[in-house]
C-alpha cells in the first residue's frame, strides 16, 4: 500500500462528511465571534438597537447547534466510526455546545447592553470591559485556528491565556467593589457591567474547553482539569 | 517504420549466423556453433540491457563511456531526449518561480483555492492580512477566514462585487476581498487589500464635510438676519436695494447649500438602518405636488398617478427630501407649456415612482454623473436657477439607504424620467381598510 494511502478511508464520502461537519463547526465559531464583536460593540458605544440585534440573532447559532448535533449523530450511526474519527466526532459535538454557550453569553451581553445604554456611561467608557473582551475575542479566536488546523500546540498556548483573562475579571470585580462604595446610586449600573465582565470571563472559560477538545482529538489525551493541577505544582 | 539501429543489430544477427554457420561447415558440430554464438550475442544484448536501466535510474547520468555499435545509438539518444526534457522543465521551472516571486511581492493578499475552496497556493501578504500560513494548504480556506460575511460570499452565486471583512490576522485592518475565477477545474483565486487607510481617509473626508458645514451655518444665520431687516428697511437707499437683495438671495443659496450638506453628511455617517415606519406614498407624493404648485415658476401641469394604494416602509423625513428633490428637478428643467408626471405603481418586482418631464432632457454622457455633489450637467443655467447641486445626492443616499434603486432615462429636447424602484420587502398593503374600521 502506498503510504498517502494510509491517511484516508476508503469511502471518499466519509471524508468528505467528517470534513464538512468540521467546516460547519468553524461557521458557527465565525458566527458566534461576531456575535460577540457585535455585542462588545453595543456596551461600549452604548447602541441600544445592536445590542438588541445581537439578541435576536442568537437564535441562528442556536439552529446551528441542533443542525450539526444532528448531523454528528447520522455520522455516528451510518459509519460507526473508530479512533480518530470517532474522536473528531466527539469533540465536534463538545465543540458545538461550548460554542452555542458563548453564544448565549453574547445574547447575554447584548441585553446588557441594551439595557446599560438607557443609563449614563461610565467616564472611562467601558475601557476595562474592552479590554477583557478584546482578550476573550482572540482567545476564541485562536482556540478555532487551532481547531482549523489540528494544531494541540497552539490550542495548549492558547489555553494559557485563560490565566491573564481571570486576572483582568478580578481586577474589574475590585473595581466594581470601589465604585459602588463610593457612589452607591450606582450598584445597578456597575452590577450590569459586572455581569457583562462575568459573561465575559466564562466565554474564556469556554474557549478552554475546545483548546482541550483540540488536544483529545490529536493525542486521544484527555488533559480536562489536568492544566490546573499543573500550573499550581 | 524501422529506425536505423535495428536494421544494424538485424545485419549484426544474421552475420554471426553466418559466422557460427562457415564455423560449423569447417570444424564441424554446426549446431553447437550456433546455440553457442547466439547465447553470447543474447548475453552481451542483457549486459547491455542491464547497464541501460541502471543508467536511467540515475538521476543525473552522463553519457556513459566504451558503449558501442547500436547501444551507443541508443545511449546518445536517450541523453539527447534527456537533456532537452531537462532543459525545457527547467525553463518552465524558472517561468513560474519568476511568476511566484513576482505575486508573492504584491502587497495584495492572493490565495489559490482549488474547487472544493482548499487553499494551494498563497503568498506572503496573505500571511500577514488572512494569517493563512504555508502548512496550511490543504485546508478549507473557510476555515481559518471564518467571518460570516466572508463565508456567505464564498457560497453565493454573484461573486462581482467585493465584499468587506475585519482583518482575522492583523488587528484593526480592514479587508477588501474578492474572488475571481483562476484556472481551469474550478480554482479561483482569493484577493485580499487593505483599505483601512482608504476607509479611514473617508471618515476624515465625512467628518471634515460635516464639522465645516456646522461650523458655516451659524455665521450664515447672522448675515442672513442682518440681510433680511436690511432688505424691509424702508430708509435703505435706492441704490444699495438691489445689491442688497442679491447678497440676500445669494446668502439664502448657501443656507441651503449648508443645510443639504449636512443632511448628505447626516446620510452618509448614519450606520444605523433608516427607520421602518409606514409611509403613506400617496399622501406624501400629493404634499409634494401641491408644494411644487405653489412655484412662482413652473409649468402648467403636474400631474400625480396613483396606480396603488401600497405604502413604503422607511423614514418618511428621508424619502420626502429623495422624492422632493427629484420633483423640484424636474419643475425646474422644465418650461411653462410643459408637463410633469409623478406616478407611483406596484409590480411583481416591487414599488416603482416615477418622476417624468417634458423638459430640456440630460445629455447621455452626463447621466451616470448626475448623482455626484455638485455636478452640474449645464454650467451656466443652474447657477441662475439656484439649486444647491446636492439634490441628486441626496436622493442617491437615501434611496440606497432604503435598498431601492434610482433609474435614470433621458432624452435631449424630449424630457426625462427618473424612477425610484423600491424592494417588493420594502411595501406594506395600504391601510384604507384599517382606517374605515377605526373609523
Amino acid at each position: 500500500m502506498r503510504k498517502e494511502e494510509l491517511g484516508h478511508h476508503y469511502s471518499r464520502q466519509f471524508d468528505e462528511e467528517l470534513e464538512t461537519v468540521r467546516t460547519s463547526v468553524l461557521e458557527m465559531g465565525g458566527i458566534v465571534g461576531e456575535q460577540l464583536r457585535l455585542a462588545i460593540r453595543a456596551l461600549v458605544k452604548g447602541d441600544s438597537e445592536l445590542g438588541e440585534k445581537v439578541v435576536y440573532d442568537d437564535h441562528k447559532v442556536n439552529s446551528m447547534e441542533v443542525a450539526i448535533d444532528e448531523e454528528c449523530s447520522r455520522i455516528i450511526a451510518r459509519r460507526q466510526p473508530t479512533a480518530g474519527d470517532l474522536r473528531m466526532i466527539m469533540a465536534m459535538i463538545k465543540s458545538i455546545t461550548d460554542l452555542e454557550r458563548i453564544g448565549d453569553e453574547a445574547e447575554k451581553i447584548g441585553f446588557l447592553a441594551s439595557r446599560l445604554a438607557a443609563e449614563k456611561r461610565p467616564e472611562n467608557r467601558y475601557r476595562e470591559i474592552k479590554h477583557l473582551g478584546k482578550m476573550v475575542r482572540e482567545m476564541l479566536n485562536l482556540a478555532l485556528d487551532a481547531l482549523a488546523r489540528l494544531d494541540p500546540e497552539a490550542a495548549m498556548a492558547t489555553a494559557e491565556r485563560d490565566r491573564q483573562v481571570d486576572e483582568e475579571y478580578e481586577a474589574i470585580m475590585r473595581q466594581a467593589i470601589t465604585l459602588m462604595m463610593e457612589d452607591p446610586r450606582s450598584i445597578r449600573r456597575v452590577l450590569d457591567t459586572l455581569w457583562v465582565a462575568r459573561a465575559l470571563e466564562r466565554i474564556g472559560d469556554h474557549a478552554v474547553n475546545i483548546c482541550e477538545y483540540v488536544v483529545y482529538m490529536v493525542h486521544g489525551k484527555d488533559i480536562r482539569h489536568l492544566s490546573y493541577e499543573e500550573g499550581a505544582a | 517504420m524501422v529506425s536505423r539501429p535495428a536494421f544494424i543489430a538485424l545485419g549484426r544477427l544474421l552475420m554471426l549466423i553466418a559466422v557460427a554457420a562457415v564455423a560449423g561447415l569447417v570444424f564441424g558440430g554446426l549446431l553447437f556453433w550456433l546455440v553457442g554464438l547466439l547465447a553470447a550475442a543474447l548475453a552481451w544484448q542483457l549486459y547491455n540491457l542491464f547497464r541501460l536501466e541502471r543508467w536511467l535510474s540515475l538521476r543525473e547520468g552522463k553519457l556513459p563511456r566504451g558503449v558501442f555499435g547500436v547501444w551507443g545509438q541508443v545511449y546518445a539518444g536517450i541523453y539527447r531526449l534527456r537533456s532537452k526534457h531537462r532543459e525545457r522543465k527547467k525553463r518552465l521551472s524558472r517561468v513560474i518561480k519568476e511568476f511566484r516571486r513576482s505575486t508573492a511581492a504584491l502587497p495584495d493578499a492572493s490565495v489559490v483555492l482549488n474547487a472544493d475552496h482548499e487553499i494551494i497556493w498563497l503568498n506572503r501578504a496573505a500571511t500577514e492580512l488572512f494569517g493563512i500560513r504555508k502548512a496550511d494548504r490543504g485546508l478549507r480556506v473557510d476555515n481559518i477566514i471564518r467571518d460570516p460575511v466572508f463565508v456567505d460570499y464564498l457560497r453565493s452565486v454573484d461573486q462581482d462585487a467585493p465584499v468587506e471583512i475585519r482583518s482575522p490576522s492583523k488587528p484593526g485592518a480592514r479587508l477588501s476581498l474578492r474572488l475571481v475565477p483562476y484556472g481551469g477545474e474550478g480554482q479561483q483565486m482569493l484577493l485580499g487589500r487593505d483599505i483601512t487607510d482608504r476607509i479611514r481617509l473617508e471618515k476624515v473626508r465625512r467628518d471634515f464635510v460635516a464639522n465645516a458645514s456646522h461650523e458655516l451655518r451659524s455665521p450664515l444665520t447672522v448675515i442672513n438676519g442682518y440681510l433680511d431687516s436690511l432688505t424691509s428697511d424702508p430708509e435703505l437707499p435706492g441704490a444699495w436695494r438691489q445689491p442688497v437683495c442679491d447678497m440676500s438671495h445669494q446668502a439664502g443659496r448657501m443656507q441651503a447649500i449648508v443645510e443639504d450638506l449636512l443632511t448628505l453628511s447626516r446620510l452618509e455617517a448614519g450606520a444605523k438602518k433608516p427607520a421602518r415606519d409606514r409611509v403613506d406614498v400617496g399622501g406624501l407624493l400629493a404634499m409634494i405636488r401641491k408644494d411644487a404648485l405653489s412655484l412662482p415658476e413652473r409649468p402648467g401641469t403636474i400631474e400625480l398617478r396613483l396606480d396603488s394604494e401600497a405604502d413604503l416602509t422607511g423614514a418618511e423625513n428621508e424619502l420626502y427630501s429623495a422624492f422632493s428633490n427629484l420633483v423640484s428637478n424636474a419643475v425646474k428643467y422644465t418650461p411653462a407649456t410643459g408637463r410633469v408626471e409623478i406616478g407611483w405603481s406596484v409590480d411583481e418586482r416591487g414599488g416603482h415612482i416615477t418622476v417624468a418631464d417634458t423638459g430640456k432632457g440630460i445629455p447621455a454622457d452626463a447621466i451616470p454623473r448626475l448623482t455626484e455633489r455638485f455636478y452640474r450637467a449645464d454650467k451656466g443655467r443652474d447657477r441662475v436657477s439656484g439649486g444647491t447641486g446636492l439634490g441628486l445626492a441626496i436622493a442617491k443616499h437615501v434611496l440606497e439607504r432604503h435598498g431601492a434603486t434610482l433609474e435614470i432615462e433621458s432624452e435631449l429636447g424630449q424630457g426625462s424620467r427618473f424612477t425610484c424602484h423600491f424592494p417588493p420587502e420594502r411595501l406594506a398593503p395600504g391601510d384604507n381598510v384599517v382606517n374605515l374600521q377605526q373609523a
